[in-house]
């Protein structure tokens, strides 16, 4: 026979194996190329917010982070789940490869038919995953982008042929090694099932009784395939380690940039200024989702003065928590080098960053009144600092080498410059802020006041709070402006950024169940004859979909136990700094995993029906 | 008077192979009475699996009607073929066909189990057939570290956990030498003194010997 309608033969006398393997191979091949490219593309719409002066450094990071993270273990999953379900395939073949050999087969014949085979497979599902990943790409953005995103639709040949070589290559290294071993070994061990799935003859460890007999056989099944088994459970570990980064990283992820941008604005809160200025604020603060051109103003200008009366009579309102009033303007900032011990040899010092300058927005503060609350990297501004300042986060990351070791000049460039205590993540201007003490301020600028008041009230007497206020400012020419519609507009941007992350789960979710499903199947196919005899005996269907399901489940629940620690541990020590988990969060999170963990367990299903399908005389007949 | 224990008449069963209609057994009757030692001979490929798979509710026949302890056994579903099997019949295959992954005390124990026995009385019962079989020491150890004798003696062990009043058994010295297999027409002997009712396919001189009565079975029809 030929080297080539050998294995064409093999592959269609095998039809449930060869179309399972197909698919799973499909399906591996098309989430890795989707997940590839989508993750890419979404990654240039989330650097293309951060570019284009939305998001500020410290969310964006987080973007990427998270991005490069659930890439990273995407491109570790394809190879494992495919390697996984070529190397079960071949290893279904051992046996007749020893028949083979016991009728006389050379060596290098068996191996070139087997190998051809292989290539066959591979082949045809990297054509067709490489299809339907493609497809799937076009569908997800065409459905994202008519929701209001902007997901390029550009594909990168380069990186789909990349992947698809690696695939290939991979898939060939772990297909080949099972062929060569059962090639060069004599024919009586080809044929042996301890060769096939280095199965075990004595199975030595006792499975404690209380178990029940069906976890038993279950328990006693797996050890006894331990090469496939072990295979299976690194493979669902792999996909349940990115399930969990992508699901339990993505929630905390949300929620804890929801907090940091709560945090930065603060609830409840309350702005009162000139319509000009508040305006100006909250058009600075709509930066973060949108972009919007902005004329320059006078920030000295004596109509948006707030009169220190107006600011007792607010602070006396019943209900008005704290008054922090402020004088914002705008200014260009320049970057002062530091002096930091070398942190190689940490004897000499050395000279970090340089001379760049960009524009900001400062803001005069009473440390002691403000009432935002941001995340902060170093410390918030004392009452007592005097020459310091607190930067946003865009500010740092762009113009600063290191911002905390290094200080910033505001004004005059004759002035001495300022040091900075402390980073925040901050929504406003895109981060390009500079928090100082309001009598710093006014001592270089040589003016008094304020423009703008910032007033936490009490959230249980809102409404009549509010009325108060506005009746204060009647006649004024203020505006006062509630920050939470504001706020609530930034939380639905990042719930609608996480969301669109949290699409690249989905098809992970589909590889680990058919390589659950390809492995059970191997596993029945395998047991069938065995399954046949405890009909025989007087097991009832039910027993032996038990059976097959507790395999399932002690699979999954192996897998899963590794997996999801893993899960947590990427996503607590690398992902998020400063996690805000909330109980809801963590019922959300396990919910999703218990449902996951659910879907799988049920996937397992089909092939425990499969095992019931064969009447017990075809059952014990199967070999 | 002795109770018909197992009644087939008319009795057919065909197999479809790519296209190829093979009728295994033709139009057959039977009567087995309770405690007869039936042995059923004939040459390869006669229908003797057959015949043993249809009276142990393994399989239905293509038409024809087969009762055992009075159960039309075509007309039931398969969860009440296992409990069936479960209550009433004891399975003794020619190649052991014990399960891998579980000891020779756990095969044997694998029967009662099923049929939800105490615990205490399934561990009293399988260490007394290890006995009656001679493997008290070998009871835990798996079927690939058992002999091929030894096998079969468990295999025996197992059909007679759950005190089946029928006992089949298709060929169960076949793959075994002189030796054991005269240890298996011991064990055999046995049990036809306690009175169950026995049906062996075999050929083998010494069970046919062991028989109260013997039945030929050639092209699927039966003689005596």
């Amino acid at each position: 026979m030929s080297e080539i309608s050998f294995p064409i033969k093999d592959l269609a006398r095998r039809k449930t194996q060869t179309a399972l393997t197909i698919l799973g191979l499909t399906i591996s091949t098309a989430a890795t190329v989707f997940l590839v490219i989508f993750g890419t593309n979404l990654g240039f719409e989330i650097s293309f917010l951060a570019r284009g002066g939305r998001l500020t450094s410290g969310f964006s990071n987080i973007f990427f982070q998270f991005i490069l993270i659930v890439s990273i273990l995407n491109i570790l999953t394809g190879p494992i789940i495919t390697s996984f379900l070529v190397h079960l395939t071949m290893s279904g073949r051992m046996r007749d490869i020893g028949v083979m050999k016991a009728s006389g087969c050379l060596s290098g014949s068996i191996f070139a038919y087997f190998i051809t085979e292989l290539s066959m497979l591979v082949f045809l599902s990297s054509i067709t995953g490489i299809i339907f990943g493609v497809a799937a790409f076009y569908v997800s953005t065409i459905f994202l982008n008519a929701a209001g995103f902007s997901i390029s639709q550009s594909l990168n040949l380069g990186v789909i042929m990349v992947i698809c070589i690696v695939l290939i290559i991979f898939s060939h290294i772990s297909g080949a090694s099972p062929i060569r071993k059962a090639a060069k070994a004599k024919p009586t061990e080809a044929m042996s099932p301890i060769y096939n799935f280095r199965t075990t003859a004595g199975l030595g460890k006792k499975v404690p009784s209380r178990l029940g007999l069906t976890f038993k056989v279950a328990f006693r099944n797996l050890l006894r395939r331990k090469s496939v088994t072990s295979q299976a459970i690194i493979c669902l570990t792999v996909v349940l380690t990115l399930t969990t980064v992508t699901i339990a990283g993505g929630m905390i992820a949300n929620q804890t940039t929801t907090s940091y941008v709560e945090r930065a604005i603060g609830r409840n809160v309350v702005l009162v200024g000139h319509p000009t200025l508040t305006n100006r604020y909250i058009n600075l603060l709509s930066r973060f989702f949108e972009e919007k051109e902005m004329q320059q103003i006078n920030y000295f200008d004596h109509e948006f003065v707030i009169s220190e009366s107006l600011v007792s009579k607010l602070d006396d309102i019943q209900g008005v928590i704290e008054v922090d009033p402020r004088l914002v303007l705008e200014n260009s900032v320049r970057e002062v080098p530091g002096i930091v011990l070398d942190p190689i040899d940490q004897t000499t010092a050395v000279i970090i960053g340089d001379s760049r300058s960009d524009e900001a927005l400062i803001l005069g503060v009473e440390p002691e009144s403000v009432v935002n609350d941001w995340l902060i990297f170093g410390r918030k501004l004392g009452k007592d600092d005097q020459e310091s300042t607190m930067i946003g986060d865009s500010l740092a990351v762009n113009m600063f080498s290191d911002a905390q070791n290094q200080s910033i000049k505001v004004f005059d460039e004759s002035l001495l410059p300022y040091d900075i205590v402390g980073v925040c993540v901050d929504p406003l201007n895109n981060g390009k802020v500079v928090y100082m003490p309001l009598e710093t301020l006014y001592k270089d600028i040589g003016q008094s006041g304020y423009n703008l008041l910032f007033l936490q009230i009490d959230a249980s007497e809102k409404s009549q709070v509010l009325a108060q206020i506005e009746n204060e400012v009647s006649g004024e020419n203020l505006n006062v402006v509630e920050l939470d519609t504001i706020l609530d507009k930034h939380v639905d941007f990042l719930n609608n950024i996480w969301s669109l992350v949290m699409f690249l789960p989905l098809f992970s979710l589909a590889t680990a169940a058919v390589s659950l499903l390809s492995y059970l199947m191997l596993s029945i196919s395998g047991q069938q004859h065995e399954f046949g005899i405890m009909r025989a005996l007087g097991a009832k269907p039910r027993s032996i979909m038990k059976i097959v399901f507790s395999q399932a489940l002690i699979i999954i629940l192996v897998s899963g136990a590794i997996g999801i620690s893993a899960g947590l541990f990427i996503t607590f020590g690398f992902l998020i700094p400063d996690p805000v988990i909330s109980q809801s969060t963590i019922i959300s999170v396990s919910a999703w995993l218990i449902m996951i963990l659910g879907l799988l367990c049920a996937s397992s299903l089909y092939p425990a029906l499969k095992a019931v399908k064969k009447t017990v005389v075809e059952a014990i007949s199967a070999v | 008077m002795k109770e018909k224990v197992i009644v087939a008449s008319g009795l057919c069963r065909q197999f479809e192979i790519d296209d190829v209609i093979v009728e295994a057994l033709k139009n057959l009757d039977l009567t087995v009475k309770e405690g007869e030692f039936i042995s059923i001979y004939g040459p390869s490929g006669a229908g003797k699996t057959t015949l043993l798979n249809l009276i142990g509710a393994l399989d239905k026949p293509t038409s024809g009607k087969i009762v055992v302890f009075n159960h039309d056994l075509g007309t039931y579903d398969e969860n009440f073929l296992a409990t069936f099997r479960s209550a009433y019949i004891g399975f003794v295959f020619q190649s052991y066909n014990l399960i891998s992954t579980l000891t020779a005390v756990e095969n044997i124990a694998f029967v009662i189990e099923l049929a939800g026995w105490p615990k205490e009385r399934i561990k009293q019962r399988s260490e007394t057939l290890l006995k009656l079989v001679g493997l008290q020491h070998r009871g835990n150890h798996f079927p690939a570290q058992l002999s091929g004798g030894e096998r079969q003696r468990v295999a025996f062990a197992r059909a007679l956990a759950n005190d089946p009043p029928l006992l089949l058994a298709d060929e169960p010295t076949g793959n075994l030498d002189t030796e054991t297999g005269l240890e298996i027409v011991s064990i055999l002997k046995k049990i036809k003194e306690e009175g169950k009712t026995v049906i062996v396919a075999t050929h083998d001189e010494k069970l046919l010997k062991l028989a109260s009565r013997s039945l030929f079975l050639k092209d699927g029809r039966l003689t005596e």
